[in-house]
């Protein structure tokens, strides 16, 4: 069973403005409310609404299952990787190694409200990439095995 | 018999919270001595304009360690139960 | 005076689709308000200053929950039966 063409237009266009807005939340969550669960939510609901307008075999071979379970256990492993090398190099476990160092993420920010520049941070903006990436496959792939169990039903 | 027992449950239940309520105050906590060490030193020594981050990722990073844990671990769950729901599904190859 | 009448509104917008959820019997439209709640309540999370559990609560309560209510619609009955 599939929704009428309306709704699979409609979510096929809605699709790609909810990631870029996913991504933009994930990407900017040092500076603006947000952060790597709420984009990765974002982007997960934009790929729920493509999963409930389309049949089964239409969302089987547009979204792969292996891609979205490699990406949350990729997502875990850098948000644990990151926090492991800062044992590495001598200091505590999730110590902020990258804040203040003039490298990637590295810019210093002045006391008080300012407007923000993209570029500090630290390893926080690698944080919320990394939970972002695993939030979007996680419970994306919950949704997508809800469709499954009751894709074989619908057939019959 | 079981409907008046019912609506009486309701209504002690409601009068019990409204009477926590009564004495929570909203919208003007206090600061304490940790919040204001994360309000001065939370833009210096993580370098980030957003202090909810800031105490999120960095000063409280074991819980959204744990956090994401727990979401791994739901998400192998479902994803296990609906594997033997599913058997025989061409797409299932790993 | 005008935010204590944003929150009377959204109060009673809360109590009512909470009532909608209740009285429908078409399983697709209680989703709908049901949706209609959460959208509500991040809302007035938003009015209290808590951007980021509004955005939490749009993303997972409005959008994924719905999408799992109506997944489970799409399986079994779309109107509910009286009870026997």
């Amino acid at each position: 069973m599939r929704m009428s063409k309306i709704v699979r237009f409609a979510a096929d266009v809605l699709f790609g403005a909810i990631v870029i807005f996913g991504l933009y939340v994930i990407m900017h969550g040092h500076l603006t409310p947000g952060g790597g669960f709420q984009g990765g939510a974002i982007v997960a609901t934009g790929a729920a609404l493509v999963i409930v307008a389309h049949s089964y075999e239409e969302v089987i071979g547009m979204i792969k299952k292996a891609v979205l379970m490699a990406q949350e256990s990729a997502g875990l492993v850098m948000f644990a990787g990151v926090a492991l090398i800062a044992i590495g190099l001598g200091t505590t476990f999730f110590f902020n190694f990258l804040a203040n160092s003039g490298s990637l993420f590295g810019m210093t920010v002045p006391f008080g409200p300012n407007p923000g520049e993209l570029n500090t941070g630290g390893v926080l903006p690698l944080m919320n990439i990394a939970v972002g990436i695993e939030v979007w496959g996680g419970l994306a792939i919950v949704i997508l095995y809800m469709l499954s169990g009751i894709g074989k039903k619908e057939e019959a | 018999m079981r409907k008046e027992l019912s609506i009486l449950i309701i209504i002690i239940f409601g009068l019990f919270l409204g009477l926590i309520a009564l004495d929570l105050t909203f919208g003007d906590p206090d600061n304490t001595a940790m919040d204001d060490y994360f309000i001065q030193n939370g833009q210096e020594q993580a370098a980030t304009n957003n202090i909810v981050t800031t105490i999120v990722f960095d000063y409280r990073g074991f819980d959204t360690l744990g956090e994401s844990t727990v979401l791994f671990t739901a998400v192998i769950g479902v994803a296990l139960m609906y594997r033997k729901l599913v058997k025989g599904d061409a797409d299932e190859n790993e | 005076m005008i935010e204590t009448i944003i929150h009377v509104l959204v109060l009673t917008g809360l109590i009512v689709s909470a009532v909608l959820v209740y009285h429908f019997k078409d399983l697709l439209a209680a989703a709908v308000a049901s949706g209609l709640f959460s959208f509500l309540i991040s809302l007035e999370f938003y009015i209290l200053q808590a951007p980021d559990v509004a955005i939490s609560q749009a993303a997972i309560g409005a959008g994924l929950t719905t999408a799992i209510f109506i997944l489970a619609i799409r399986s079994t009955k779309r109107y509910e039966e009286d009870a026997p």
